[in-house]
């Protein structure tokens, strides 16, 4: 495996930047087929590896690199992309007709859909937008909004993104909002591999230019509706708290009536050793139902902050 | 090697206490907790007193089975999604783990003064604190014609192990077309949607086995838990099969005649195949015994789930009248972990925090159809009070579904996990 990857990043690093233009859709289906490879292999190990626990850790890690890996070259891909129709085709703004596109454009608290488009180049590696849109790394994203979670038939998503749709999330503009923000709060092990936008702005911009391609624009609210976001941005002084311990405990004795302190997650996904910072960031998230899961929305709502941080620090520090 | 030898003294203890009177070996000066009942509260609260204080206390737990099968998932064994095994669970682990000691015997009386639990087996247990979690007994006379000598004829299934496996068998026994009667209980009973899950899988199991069998319900509620949920099921999935004769057309009227096999609803007489007569309950008998009851049940303080009536004694599950809680496993486990917290802070100074409690019933209408209900609670002066709730609902969509069956199961594993290590 490690073989396999030092190959490919030196692919990646040397053809991309040297082979530049002219064979980029060489370079391209190679690093394709290369994917290809890397991904069955990946479907191997996680395959042989089933019931070997310690080895679990391996296949996750690797799941890790991989994913890095897509990232990577779809990112390289993109470039090639770019610079190949920078060459052929003159330089053609497309047309930015921000009067038609949405008529209330104008209005500062609701998204920019042309400057959402801009925003929008950083996903592009691994999202389609528009028409003739496909999956790539990740779902194509016409009619998104209204969407459930995980149920767009031909993607393979993760199991967490499955459980959440299962759980009744559906895409609006608040949940998107939360996921744009911080994709692992709403969605744990998510496969997207994307730190997030911390700018509110930026995300109602990108909001503004991705509800063009949903199907029922009249499902989406036309007032700002990104004005009042539910958010899970946590202030520092919250993250901040230390727990104690002894309480989150106590606190964790009825986490376990359903949770498996083992850490298997038949059903009811785990909760042990968990990095502290996601598991508040989740709980606070189930708090302000954002995730969806009635169980755990009422659990967390009568958790103060203290409380949260006090199971936070307890499930750390559980073997 | 450790846990052979462990195992054996385990066993050594178990043969000691069919010889010696007193069970308590010679005490080392710690205190003790004796739990009666190694139920869903009973070993919950065993197991977390034994586990957090970490050798500090002695801890007894009397129970009769060798095996506890649970009441919960039994009506997923009667529709044939699951074994018998699959209910099963051994004391061992609470013996060998967390060195317990365990007492397969009858508690039958306490001396409250002395401080003393007697048992059927001869002897007596003392205490510094008694934890009761005995679950249900039946109220006499509660079904006319029907008492405990009738359960072969007519079971109730609503303990577990042997009835649920007659029950069952009986269903299977079922002639072509024949007629399943469920004379269904009065609030409070233990487990609110129990029964109606049960018609649930009854039905899935005659649906494929027996279709023109019939189930009838003799119910003398107006309503019932997730009524909604469950009529819609039966419609979708069972046509047809099941009629619910509730109180306004006398369905709290009934009489029963074990040895013809009918049953009496305000004087109609249904000639039936199967009997599951599951009467009005009361608390677990010892409560009564040991003088801790109002009426049916053992009222308690839900600060700490300590008896209204006697400040060493903690009584949690379904012998207990102690506010909005339903009776369920769920909510016997939830209280366990706070009378173990209240226990332990008593007799050794361990940190007692606000007492908070949850309950979430799931139950499965047909294959990958489950649904679920739930509270949140906390206790004020009065009572356990329900602060926030949930229930599933119609219409939900296939994936949804689904994903509450699987969840369900997943429950059960912790659970038991939770009670018996
Ligand atoms: C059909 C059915 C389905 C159910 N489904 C669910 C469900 O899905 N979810 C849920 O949460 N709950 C469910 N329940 C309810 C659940 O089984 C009970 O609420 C729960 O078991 C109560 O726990 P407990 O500790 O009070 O009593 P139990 O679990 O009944 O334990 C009592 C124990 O005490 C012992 N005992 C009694 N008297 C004495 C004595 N004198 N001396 C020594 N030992 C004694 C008994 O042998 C028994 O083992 C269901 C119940 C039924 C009948």
């Amino acid at each position: 495996m490690a073989n396999t990857s030092g190959l490919f990043m030196s692919v990646l690093g040397g053809a991309a930047l040297v082979l530049g233009v002219a064979y980029g859709w060489t370079a391209r289906d190679y690093r394709i087929a290369e994917l290809d490879a890397l991904t069955e292999r990946l479907a191997q190990v996680e395959r042989s590896n089933a019931d070997l626990a310690d080895k679990a850790e391996q296949a996750t890690a690797l799941e890790a690199r991989l994913s890095t890996l897509e990232t990577e070259l779809a990112t390289a891909l993109q470039a090639v992309e770019d610079a190949q129709q920078a060459e052929t085709a003159p330089a053609v703004v497309p047309e930015a007709d921000a009067e038609t596109v949405l008529a209330d454009a104008g209005d500062p608290s609701f998204g920019d859909p042309a400057k959402g488009e801009q925003v929008f180049g950083q996903c592009r590696s691994c999202h389609q937008v528009g028409q003739g849109a496909t999956d790539r790394i990740g779902p194509h994203l016409n009619g998104i909004f209204g969407r459930r979670a995980g149920a767009h038939a031909d993607y393979r998503y993760s199991e967490n993104m499955q459980m959440m749709g299962s759980d009744g999330l559906t895409w609006e503009i608040d949940t998107l909002d939360a996921y744009l923000e911080n994709p692992k709060a709403l969605v744990s092990r998510t496969r997207m591999n994307f730190a997030g936008l911390k700018d509110p702005q930026d995300r109602s911009d990108i909001l503004a230019y991705l509800r063009q391609f949903s199907a029922s624009p009249q499902n989406i609210p036309e007032a700002a509706p990104t004005a009042q976001p539910r958010e899970v941005d946590l202030a520092p002084e919250v993250l901040a708290i230390v727990g104690d311990t002894d309480y989150g405990e106590y606190l964790a004795s009825e986490c376990k009536t359903c949770h498996q302190q083992d850490g298997s997650d038949k059903g009811i996904p785990a909760i042990t050793q968990w990095p502290t910072e996601d598991f508040v960031v989740a709980m606070h998230a189930y708090k302000r139902q954002i995730r969806p899961h009635p169980v755990m929305q009422m659990m967390a709502a009568r958790l103060s902050d203290e409380e949260i941080a006090a199971l936070a620090a307890y499930f750390a520090q559980t073997e | 090697m450790k846990l052979n030898r462990r195992a054996f003294m385990g066993t050594g203890v178990a043969v000691a206490t069919l010889s010696a009177p007193m069970v308590h070996a010679a005490s080392h000066g710690k205190p003790k907790v004796v739990v009666v009942g190694g139920g869903a509260g009973g070993a919950t609260a065993a197991r977390y007193i034994a586990k957090d204080s970490a050798g500090e206390i002695d801890v007894t737990l009397i129970e009769p089975s060798r095996s506890y099968y649970t009441c919960f998932f039994s009506n997923l064994y009667i529709g044939g999604f699951w074994e018998i095994e699959n209910l099963a669970h051994s004391y061992g682990k609470l013996a060998a783990d967390y060195g317990i000691n365990v007492v397969h015997d009858w508690a039958t009386g306490v001396d409250r003064d002395a401080k003393t639990v007697a048992l059927a087996g001869g002897g007596s247990v003392p205490y510094d604190r008694l934890i009761l979690s005995p679950g249900i007994d039946f109220v006499d006379g509660a079904v006319p014609g029907w008492d405990v000598s009738a359960q072969n004829a007519m079971p109730h299934a609503y303990k577990g192990g042997s009835q649920t496996e007659l029950l069952k068998a009986q269903i299977m026994a079922m002639p072509e077309g024949g007629t399943y009667v469920m004379v269904a209980p009065p609030n409070p009973y233990r487990c609110p949607p129990g029964p109606y899950e049960r018609i649930s899988m009854v039905a899935h199991q005659l649906k494929a086995n027996n279709p023109t069998a019939k189930i009838i319900i003799a119910d003398p509620k107006e309503s019932f838990s997730k009524q909604a949920l469950f009529e819609e099921g039966w419609q979708k999935h069972y046509s047809g099969m099941v009629t619910r004769i509730g109180p306004d057309f006398g369905g709290g009227n009934v009489t029963v005649d074990p040895a013809a096999m009918t049953v009496d609803i305000d004087g109609e007489v249904v000639k039936a195949d199967v009997v599951n007569v599951i009467p009005a309950q009361k608390a677990g008998l010892i409560c009564e015994a040991a003088g801790l009851t109002d009426g049916n049940w053992a009222p308690v303080d839900g600060a700490s789930m300590v008896s209204r009536m006697d400040e060493n004694i903690h009584i949690l599950g379904d012998a207990t009248n102690q506010g909005d809680m339903p009776k369920s496993g769920y909510s016997a486990n939830s209280q366990a972990k706070v009378a173990a917290m209240a226990v332990r802070g008593a007799l050794t100074g361990s940190r007692v925090f606000p007492a908070k409690y949850s309950n979430t019933c799931w139950s499965l209408i047909a294959t990958d159809d489950g649904v679920k209900v739930g509270a949140a609670y906390e206790p004020n002066e009065e009572k356990i009070a329900s602060v926030s709730s949930f229930v599933s609902q119609t219409g939900e969509d296939e994936a949804m579904r689904k994903a509450t069956y699987e969840e369900s199961i997943g429950w059960y594993e912790g659970i038991t996990t939770d009670m018996f290590g």
